[in-house]
């Protein structure tokens, strides 16, 4: 193919756009513009390579190959050497290639020339000027006290060094997304098994899995790539493992269910307790896992604190000597059930606690609650309960593992009211069985390490005033999901939570992060929080909706023309390294995060010097000498990288990635990679099936005369309670949930017209019978109404009715993915379900984390 | 003399249509032209509705309608058994259209630079592939975008074959629904794929011999099913 001259493109560019009749026109300065950068041309001709990068657009970092053709990205392809993917790429990823050369990208730096809160107007500036406001404003901001900048991000890419070292250098507040995603799963394992992630299967070895929710084929799990996710289900499923689907609509899982419980939105912790209850009452009980790895047998006082003995060691009844002895003495048989009477107090093991806690809640009990038949609850009970094989063990690679080959799959199970308590509720469900990190059962991170939080979340103090914006350790949420929600509870009513005006935040950096589009709420409760900060930063490849009506300067990043990471990429068995290196220079005048971090600390006058960021920079990504960042010289972003390989034994540093992509890390051992294999066992923790601190938070809640909606939900052990969305007119007969559609992330990706054309516009997905009784037809135009049980307030949207079978009756469906306003591409498709939720009381509980749930009535529009 | 042939395993597919991006990518199709597509079914009513997916590529049949109704044989079907279309030649009449049982012919309405999603200016498409711009076998048939008023349809990549590639749809299937090869070779992938597994192929009553099997209960799109997604009219208005 013939090179091109900048000449013939600007000469075609006219021509192009004079003749034009298409409905979508490159604007006319587009090709021109590529050139403006001071750092060559995009078009270098330099034949066809081969050059290694990673994914940009999902939720993880996939290695990918480039076919680059005189200097144009031509196709991106999967890396074979990458464990998760092996050589494929998902059709967000594959059709990201265009969202380079979206010509509707962001073009320079921009400064508003019009007042906030309203479409901005824009004027381009210099990237000094870009950076000298901000870096003025971070100066004044850090002068005041530490509590004035706020940073913000959407999900960060590979190891957050470079995010992590401005946070530091600049003392900012962050806030990130993992409170609208599962968070409050993740505090339930960091608190339950001290494990930092939400619950997935041992897929190699797992026989029966219940999936929760939508994401086992549309979403994958927590810190997984969507494909690898599919790859080992597709696996797990030739091999024989049986999936029992738990969800209100079968949509994304339905080839690959073998049985669909069609479960009421928010009443998994119900589920959860009556296969508990119902696992018990069959005695499929793992007794040798309860009173080896958890503290189920501790004896717990009646003010519901555990017995310890003067070293503070938690003390069992042991059933040999009829004594109560510290739970790690030799050659004891702790009890599990009974009463024993030590001094003058009474005690129960916590097990006996859990068995009282469950006397009531039967399958027949929650079949009312769940929206499901007692037989069904029962009938999940007994497959998890025979398919456990509890005692059973497998040689793996030579190794004898316990085998205990059941899971439960529940990555957004907690985007609910209970969230927090349904999925330690589920992870009790795999206590009782021992299923946790045992052969074909329940993990939680991919390679488990002892997760800090296990004893931060133990020992809280909880403080009654004097915390930070989103209430960090506060007594409203002692344990902390770090919300934006709340930030902006906290920013719209400051003396509800015992904030001064002058005490709230007042510069926000917003970086890759939509929130008012991508959050609960966001248009409605975080809007308002944000026109309380008086300087606001976006650093975006677009002008995101939350750039259009808040942003004071726009930061134009770059897509896949820069260098990120590193990014560890594991199927959960293997695992590699890559890192993300620029394909071509900078479209336009955008610039790498990396670069814009430097040269804004270096304005802020927080890079150089011990502190600062090159100093934050060595430490997150552990270099060491003679590969450490001299902390007076700006590195470029490759040196950065080189030094990081080179630190990590790596001779031929960047230049390996350059000629490989992946480097291979780690094969995991089984006695690395199953829990009470490992030496110590569990990595020395007791598991917490009763969980004695989150009582001692409630009682201290209650103490400092917190509402009791905040401290309801801290119990020992999960308690289900009726939902507060229910307390809604029956007139809101519906619960809509959002879910997510298999070739779209987020809101990100429908700006990009071959995957918008896949999935054109919003469409609400309702029961046909359910349609049919509200007079309603395929394709209708509807409301979609939302209300808000504690404040009486109703939001509402119009879209299109989809009729369809894979629903309940009682639920709508509306994917998260639409709602734009900004983008040509993706504006005028529907909105966005985010427009009906609600932040703050009822909705935002527990720890901190989001209801995805809202009660709504639908009508059509005549 | 090779023979290729496609299998598509019905019980794989997640219907997530990472087939039909790298199609779309790799031949530059345009706007709302879909040599692949992914089909997604709902039957049966709640609570046992049942979904289920289709990939459908151009069957490349050995007695293909297509070319029999082309006046001008820019429609011919290769030794090799791939049904391609010499764009040079095409008058654009979308005879093989109206004559092909499957659905997969598109006609390009439009001209190629103003049919890319955008109106890239006549220098088109930034990502554009070039090898479509070479002849394969003497005749120009790779690609989907080479001029206004002609027919596409799925190559099976021929511009990959010559490079000992696979078709874009195959290569990139995260869960490996797709085999690709030569069928008068037991070893190859697609010869073992049915011959391991019960296969249907589409629409055999009509003497079209196509040469793409699918594995799995049979499912006859034809058969009234409530489509779950887009229809061609949404996807280009």
């Amino acid at each position: 193919m013939a090179k091109i001259t900048r000449r013939q493109f600007v000469k075609a560019a006219g021509l192009g756009v004079g003749a034009a009749i298409a409905a979508r026109l490159v604007p006319e300065d587009y090709w021109d513009s590529l050139f403006r950068s001071d750092r060559g041309s995009s078009s270098t001709a330099s034949g066809e390579e081969k050059k290694y990068s990673t994914c940009w657009i999902g939720k993880q970092d996939c290695a990918i190959i480039a076919r680059v053709v005189d200097g144009r990205i031509v196709k991106l392809e999967g890396h074979p050497a990458d464990p998760r993917t092996r050589g494929t790429i998902c059709p967000k990823g594959m059709a990201q290639v265009m969202a380079v050369y979206d010509p509707h990208r962001l073009k320079a730096p921009l400064r508003r020339t019009n007042a906030k809160g309203q479409q901005g107007t824009w004027e381009e500036i210099t990237w000094d000027e870009a950076l000298t406001t901000l870096a003025d404003r971070i100066v004044e901001a850090r002068s005041k006290g530490d509590k004035y900048l706020v940073w913000q991000k959407g999900r960060s890419k590979g190891v957050p060094f470079y995010d992590k070292a401005f946070v530091e250098a600049s003392g900012a507040i962050t806030l990130q997304n993992g409170a609208y995603c599962s968070d409050a799963g993740y505090r339930a394992g960091e608190y339950t098994v001290g494990r930092n992630g939400v619950l997935h299967p041992d897929f190699k070895y797992c026989n029966y899995l219940v999936s929760w929710g939508w994401n086992i084929v549309n979403a994958g799990g927590n810190k997984s790539c969507w494909i690898q996710w599919n790859r080992l289900l597709v696996e797990a499923r030739e091999r024989g493992m049986k999936v029992t689907v738990v969800d209100p609509s079968i949509h994304g899982s339905g080839p690959h269910a073998d049985r669909w419980l069609p479960i009421k939105p928010g009443t998994d912790l119900a589920f959860f307790l009556a296969l508990a209850n119902a696992l018990i009452a069959k005695d499929f009980v793992d007794k040798e896992y309860l009173t080896k790895h958890t503290n189920a047998a501790s004896l717990v006082k009646q003010d519901g604190t555990i017995l310890t003995d003067i070293s503070a060691k938690e003390v069992v009844w042991d059933s040999l000597s009829g004594a109560a002895v510290p739970f790690d003495t030799p050659n004891i048989d702790p009890a599990l059930t009974g009463e024993y009477t030590v001094g003058t107090d009474t005690l129960k093991p916590g097990y006996q606690l859990f068995v009282d806690h469950l006397a009531d809640k039967t399958p027949a009990w929650a079949a009312g609650i769940c929206g499901l038949t007692e037989e069904q609850i029962l009938a999940v009970a007994l497959d998890l309960g025979v398919n456990a094989r509890i005692g059973s063990t497998i040689t793996i690679d030579g190794v004898d593992v316990p085998y205990r080959p059941v899971a439960i799959h529940g990555f957004h199970v907690t985007q609910q009211e209970l969230g927090f308590q349904a999925s330690r509720a589920a992870l009790l469900v795999m206590m009782i069985l021992g299923a946790i990190e045992r052969a074909g059962g329940q993990f939680i991170d991919y390679t488990p390490t002892n997760a800090s939080e296990f004893d931060s979340w133990n020992n809280v103090t909880v403080k009654d005033s004097g915390y930070n914006v989103f209430l960090k350790d506060s007594k409203f949420y002692p344990i902390n999901s770090n919300s934006s929600g709340i930030v902006a509870q906290v920013m719209n009513n400051p003396s509800k939570y015992d904030f001064q005006e002058s005490e709230l935040p007042e510069v926000l950096i917003v970086h890759m992060s939509n929130p008012l589009l991508s959050f609960p709420a966001g248009q409605n409760d975080l809007a308002e929080s944000y026109t309380k900060f008086k300087f606001i930063a976006v650093i975006d490849p677009w002008v995101s909706e939350t750039a259009d009506y808040f942003a004071d300067v726009i930061l134009p990043a770059a897509l896949l023309e820069k260098f990120e990471g590193p990014f560890t990429i594991s199927n959960t068995y293997v695992s590699a390294t890559t890192i993300r290196q620029p394909l071509i220079d900078p479209m336009f005048e955008s610039r790498g995060e990396i670069d814009i971090y430097l040269d804004l600390c270096e304005k802020a006058g927080i890079l150089f010097g011990s502190g600062g960021y090159l100093d934050r920079l060595n430490a997150g990504l552990q270099l060491v000498d003679p590969h450490r960042l001299a902390l007076d010289t700006k590195p470029a972003a490759r040196d950065i990288f080189d030094k990081w390989a080179k630190s990590m034994g790596v001779p031929d540093g960047i230049e390996y990635y350059v000629k490989n992509g992946v480097r291979p890390k780690e094969t995991y051992t089984p006695e690395k990679y199953y829990g009470s294999i490992m030496t110590p066992a569990y990595g020395g923790l007791r598991h917490r099936l009763y969980g004695e601190a989150l009582g001692r938070y409630r009682n201290t809640m209650q103490s400092m005369g917190v509402d009791k909606m905040y401290y309801q939900d801290y119990t020992p052990f999960p308690t289900w309670r009726a939902l507060t969305k229910d307390l809604s007119p029956p007139d809101y007969d519906l619960t809509l949930i959002s879910s997510k559609r298999i070739e779209l992330k987020q809101s990100r990706s429908t700006s990009l017209p071959l995957l918008k054309e896949l999935v054109p516009k919003q469409k609400l997905f309702i029961n046909t019978a359910t349609a049919g009784a509200k007079g309603i037809s395929d394709n209708d135009q509807v409301y979609v109404e939302s209300h808000n049980a504690l404040t009486g307030e109703t939001r509402r949207v119009q879209t299109v009715a989809q009729l369809v079978e894979f629903v309940r009756p009682d639920t709508v469906v509306l994917s998260h993915h639409f709602g734009q306003w900004v983008h040509p591409v993706a504006r005028d498709s529907g909105p966005t379900p985010n427009s009906l939720f609600f932040a703050g009381d009822g909705y935002t509980t527990n720890t901190a984390d989001q209801s995805f749930h809202v009660n709504v009535r639908v009508w059509k529009v005549v | 003399m090779v023979r290729y042939a496609m299998a598509i395993d019905l019980t794989r597919c997640m219907g997530c249509r990472a087939c039909v991006e790298a199609c779309k990518v790799e031949n530059n199709t345009p706007q709302g032209i879909f040599w692949m597509w992914v089909f997604r079914y709902e039957e049966g009513n709640y609570p046992n509705s049942k979904i289920r997916y289709m990939p459908r590529p151009c069957q490349h049949c050995d007695n293909a309608p297509c070319t029999k109704v082309c006046p001008v044989g820019a429609r011919f079907k290769r030794e090799d058994g791939l049904v391609l279309t010499d764009v040079n030649r095409c008058i654009g009449c979308r005879y093989c259209e109206v004559a092909c049982p499957y659905g997969v012919n598109y006609f390009n309405w439009k001209k190629p630079w103003k049919n890319q999603y955008y109106d890239w200016g006549e220098e088109g498409l930034p990502y554009r592939n070039p090898d479509h711009e070479i002849e394969y076998e003497g005749r120009l048939v790779s690609g989907g975008n080479h001029f206004v008023g002609v027919m596409g349809k799925c190559t099976f990549c021929v511009h990959r074959l010559v490079k000992g590639l696979k078709p874009a749809c195959v290569a990139n299937c995260p869960v490996n629904v797709f085999s690709f090869g030569d069928l008068d070779d037991p070893n190859s992938e697609v010869s073992k794929a049915i011959a391991d597994k019960n296969h249907f192929r589409l629409q055999v009553e009509l003497g079209t011999e196509p040469k793409v099997y699918y594995l799995g209960a049979p499912l006859d799109p034809r058969v009234l099913r409530r489509p779950l997604d887009s229809t061609r009219e949404e996807v280009n208005p």
